[in-house]
């Protein structure tokens, strides 16, 4: 017999008090959503369930009894820090859903610049966190765009990856050890090592869960030397993406580690660079940082391997230096969008993902043909690639289309939904995988099994030992 | 009905950083680096025409659409852009120079266009737009036309009849008056402040058209001449606004409003 | 040089334009200059008011046919053919702009709006007026024949009188004409947004890190229960988060109010430029990097909601405690 709503209300409300607990209708039903269906937001029309309440836990032991309270009466939680997420994750896919928001616990707990390891719970927003490393001439080396919004606590469970990543890593190259807690209320901490071999690596089963199997409390990350005077760009425009792509290649197996490296395609790069760019001109662009000495070398190593491909014509740093101060989300840019969006009906997407170097132009040029033959109302395809490994890379799929003939909470089935579908499909049969870094949330559920083939077993077997009872963000990862 | 929407292209200088406007910048500021955009005001006036265009369509009076812009080729996306929105003529005036602080050379070219090329009958563009802010390009484009002129317009908006309505925010308050033909609508503060945004399709269906660049001497305007007339600034300065700005204690917002009343508004907003 | 103040008196808003020119005359003009005031004006009603409202001793009353920008500017025309006036000041108001605009033009004069200060020099005018939406200042060198000038809107007459006396040196009536409208059914919606921005004294200014419409509400909500009055930047306003009538800056209000407290706003030198007269400045702001904090008295590093709403608190306790 499930709970009512004021069952709920009232059960959460003896754990951590009234005023912790928010049943604002307006506020619940604004919460139904995250940036997925956005739109339903930005128009006021609402589809989704609404939540039963939003709770605030202030501790570890008040999210242990909040997921105890939530398994015995089998009520679905959705955990969340920053609410930037942009893959359905958040959404509430099952009436009276309670959603733990993680924000009230935002202590930074220390930061060590002698072991180069800073601990913060989990509703510590990264530019809060960045701050306080950068008074000590340190940086967490992560910026994700959403870095002035996102918190610690979201970015572990998405397995997020910042503009810097070529350089530092993702978040899980990041991650030393955590705190979480999982749905029967048991509360397991994951201590701060170097490295070891006891076993499989655990955190990796709390890393990209993305609130199916536990509650994230705290992290602990490394800290990196910030040596921002040594900052160098370099930018190239060229005519081909296939040789945008070997030249990443190039740079990454010739073991440069640049923090930055990107190519543009010309939808994309018309977005950006426009002021210094032809209409069919692809931007190739680098940033190196470090000591001296590194950032030097990485210059150096970049240019003389650009120098390989003649059509390859260099740009003004200045250029890619201005460009880049203005990368990051702020609330004003969210604001404003949102209300370009309500005026235009034009809507800005994007899908992100990742395959080795033989595949990955194929996959980007089949996808945005098929995009451009199937879908209408499209004002703009392109992409870019900016996460590069030894093995592959990512293609971050960037376009716009505008809404038309339905209503705005009909945009992810006219539109979204199928375009999605032609990048997963296009990149499934490559061997690439359908998500590098936004996470699979709700959106890309359906893909999953085609995604893990027999691997699934080993994902599937995690939920079942986990969270048994399915309260953990129903419908994330694991289709409802 | 000929509709011609004038609009500007400048640098974005809300892209630069403080430490770009220094007392160094005597010639203004380095603005080669950031993108270039469309002045809010004229974006305005370019989506006002637009639904005006379409308000009208099927009247008696129909309306056609023109979009003009003095510059040089960072305005061509632009253009072809409005060409793909519907845009019938779409021409850049290629001055030769830079026209930043002559709005009376911009008027020049305008008026001259409009009479000698275009004969539009009603003229929308922003009320001002930057770096000079001068906010009388629209006017003295009247006088040169010998047309009325609206400024400050928020709206506009076609009549059963085919006649054109506008409402306008200025000095005596928010007014809505009818057009008489021909006029000039200058733009300001306009609900109404993004231009749609055209399909690829709309993009490929116009590739092939080319945009009208018309020069100066076409036009029969000596623009040398009226930068000599209008020389711009003699010399550019930063103002120190700075004040001690003390900077408030604190732990939690709580604290740190307790501490700004007690240090520094008490006395003050007693008084108030 | 002879300054010529033309006090537009053909609509309602002439006591500002009168306080806007007075206060420009005797603190924004300077150099060797005499000055009178053209009223110009439609209503016979009207003239005692606005010889009263004069800002100089000296004027000359003209009666123009219309109540439209045209009948004023021929006015004017034969005006600057007869007198041997130098400078042709306006107040920098849609009005006053159209009208230098078209004059100067009319003259072959020059002409240049929103002046911050005019010095009237042996062969020319050196002006000083805001360009890089107030990011700097530019100096003129103005030597039309003759010049037009606008003031800039930070001249707004607080606290100036018209002189005690009025000369009435000429007094012409041009009304006879054909009295061509340039619009038609001309409607006033509503009056001009209030002035309780503009005149405030204690304001408190929502910027961007509001965040969201109810972000807004809540810092409006706050600055009403302390008596203030409210406003917001650009980009709150454009991003549809408050009515653009609560808009400081260039392309809005200005105020030189005791207090001011700005919360969530950057401070770009276009907004700023609507609250720098302000005896106090507090900025509250999340970013201590942004313009706000070094151009404000008093700097609260924290989120702008939660403060306004904590200091609220405290200031209406403290008003109960009496």
């Amino acid at each position: 017999m499930p709970l009512s709503r004021e069952a709920i209300v009232e059960g959460l409300q003896s754990i951590v008090g009234p005023d912790a607990v928010v049943t604002d209708e307006r506020i619940l039903i604004e919460s139904s959503v995250d940036n997925f269906r956005k739109l339903q937001n930005i128009f006021d029309v609402h589809t989704m369930p609404v939540p039963a309440a939003i709770v605030l836990p202030k501790d570890t032991q008040q999210v242990a009894e909040i997921l105890r309270f939530a398994d015995k009466n089998l009520v679905n939680v959705i955990p969340r820090t920053g609410a930037t997420a942009t893959e359905g994750g958040l959404e509430s896919a099952v009436a009276d859903s309670v959603i733990i928001d993680g924000s009230a616990m935002n202590k930074v707990v220390s930061i060590d610049a002698y072991n180069m390891q800073a601990t913060a719970q989990c509703g510590v927003p990264l530019q809060v966190l960045e701050d306080l490393a950068r008074e000590q001439g340190l940086t967490t080396g992560h910026s994700p765009q959403s870095k002035p919004v996102a918190h610690m606590g979201g970015l572990v469970a998405t397995r997020s990856i910042g503009q810097f990543s070529t350089l530092y890593g993702g978040i899980e190259d990041m991650v030393v050890g955590l705190e979480a807690v999982f749905p029967g209320g048991q509360v397991t901490r994951i201590k701060n090592v170097p490295r070891r071999a006891a076993g499989p690596d655990i955190r990796h089963v709390v890393i990209g869960n993305e609130g199916a199997l536990c509650f994230i409390t705290e992290v602990t990350v490394k800290l990196f030397p910030y040596f921002p005077e040594n900052n160098a760009f370099l930018g190239w425009t060229l005519k081909d993406m296939k040789t945008g792509f070997e030249v990443l290649r190039d740079v990454m197996v010739n073991g440069y580690k640049p923090s930055v490296a990107r190519v543009y395609d010309p939808g994309d790069a018309g977005l950006h660079f426009s002021h210094f760019t032809a209409e069919d001109d692809c931007v190739l662009l680098f940033m190196a940082e470090g000591t001296a000495g590194i950032a030097k070398a990485t210059v150096e190593g970049i240019a003389e391997i650009v120098a390989q491909h003649p059509e390859c014509t260099p740009v003004d740093s200045a250029y890619i230096e201005t460009w880049f101060n203005d990368l990051c989300w702020d609330a004003s840019k969210i604001t404003a969008e949102d209300e370009r969006i309500r005026q235009t009906r034009n809507v800005n997407r994007t899908t992100e993902i990742s395959a080795d170097w033989s595949s990955i132009n194929d996959i980007y040029q089949t996808a945005k043909a098929r995009i451009l033959a199937e879908i209408p109302d499209i004002t703009m395809m392109g992409g870019h690639s900016s996460h590069s490994y030894i093995n592959g890379t990512n293609m971050y799929f960037n376009y716009f289309f505008n809404v038309v003939g339905v209503g705005p909470e009909e945009e992810t089935d006219k539109y979204y939904l199928p375009i999605i579908g032609i990048i997963c499909e296009e990149t499934l049969k490559r061997g690439g995988s359908i998500v590098h870094h936004h996470g699979i949330g709700k959106a890309r559920a359906p893909w999953i099994k085609d995604e893990y083939g027999s691997s699934y077993y080993v994902l599937e077997t995690l939920k079942k030992a986990f969270d048994p009872n399915g309260v953990m963000n129903v419908g994330t990862i694991f289709p409802k | 009905m000929r509709i011609l929407a004038s609009f500007k292209i400048t640098p974005d200088y809300e892209a630069l950083r403080p430490a770009d406007w220094t007392a160094d910048a005597a010639d203004g500021p380095e603005t080669r680096y950031v993108r270039r955009i469309l002045n809010c005001f004229d974006e305005s006036a370019l989506e006002l025409a637009l639904r005006l265009t379409e308000a009208l369509d099927g009247h008696a009076v129909a309306a056609e659409l023109g979009a003009l812009s003095i510059g040089g080729p960072e305005a061509d996306g632009h253009l072809k852009t409005l060409q793909a929105l519907g845009y019938r003529r779409t021409t850049r005036v290629d001055a030769g120079a830079a026209l930043d602080f002559a709005p009376g050379v911009s008027a020049a070219l305008i008026a001259a266009f409009v009479r000698r090329v275009d004969r539009s009958d009603l003229l929308l563009l922003g009320s001002r737009s930057g770096p000079g802010d001068s906010g009388i390009v629209p006017f003295l484009v009247a006088e040169r036309l010998g047309w009325p002129c609206l400024p400050q317009v928020t709206d506009v908006e076609a009549l059963p009849n085919g006649r054109v309505r506008a409402t306008s925010a200025a000095d005596d308050g928010l007014v809505r008056a009818t057009l008489r033909l021909p006029c000039v609508l200058a733009v300001g503060n306009a609900a109404v402040s993004h231009l749609r945004v055209p399909t690829l399709t709309q993009r490929l269906a116009c590739r092939d058209r080319p945009l009208d660049v018309v020069g100066a001497a076409a036009l029969e305007v000596d623009v040398a001449a009226g930068l000599l007339r209008e020389a711009g600034p003699a010399s550019l300065e930063v103002i120190d606004r700075s004040r001690p700005g003390v900077v408030v204690g604190g732990a939690t917002p709580r604290e740190k409003a307790q501490a700004l009343y007690e240090e520094h508004l008490k006395p003050l907003l007693e008084m108030l | 040089m002879r300054v010529l103040a033309v006090l537009d008196g053909t609509s309602d808003a002439a006591e500002r334009r009168a306080r806007a020119l007075g206060d420009f005359l005797s603190d924004g003009l300077t150099g060797d200059s005499c000055h009178e005031t053209l009223v110009v004006y439609h209503d016979q009603r009207d003239r005692e008011r606005l010889v009263a409202l004069a800002p100089t001793r000296d004027l000359r009353l003209i009666r123009v046919p219309a109540r439209r920008p045209d009948g004023v500017v021929e006015s004017l025309t034969a005006a600057a053919r007869a007198t041997d006036a130098g400078l042709f000041l306006f107040p920098g108001d849609d009005a006053g702009t159209e009208l230098a605009a078209r004059l100067a033009a009319r003259t072959g004069g020059a002409v240049l709006t929103q002046a911050l200060s005019v010095e009237a020099a042996a062969d020319r005018l050196i002006c000083r007026r805001n360009v890089y939406s107030a990011h700097m200042v530019g100096r003129y060198d103005l030597s039309g024949s003759p010049s037009c000038v606008t003031t800039d809107a930070s001249w707004d007459g607080a606290g100036w009188a018209p002189p005690a006396e009025h000369r009435v040196v000429a007094d012409t009536d041009e009304s006879a004409g054909a009295d061509k409208p340039a619009f038609d059914d001309v409607e006033l919606l509503e009056h001009p947004a209030a002035s309780d921005l503009a005149e405030s004294r204690f304001l408190v200014v929502a910027g961007n890190g509001a965040g969201t419409r109810e972000g807004v509400d809540r810092i409006e909500r706050a600055a009403r229960r302390m008596g203030a009055e409210f406003g917001v930047t650009r980009p709150v306003a454009m991003s549809a988060l408050a009515p653009l009538d609560r808009l400081i800056g260039v392309s809005g209000a200005r105020s030189a109010p005791a207090l001011c407290v700005t919360a969530g706003a950057y401070g770009a030198p276009a907004f700023f430029w609507g609250i720098e007269k302000a005896g106090f400045i507090v900025a509250i702001t999340i970013d201590e990097a942004a313009p706000i904090a070094g151009n404000a008295d008093a700097v609260v590093i924290d989120d702008a909601v939660s403060v306004v709403e904590e200091l609220a608190e405290i200031v209406v306790a403290a008003r109960r405690r009496g």
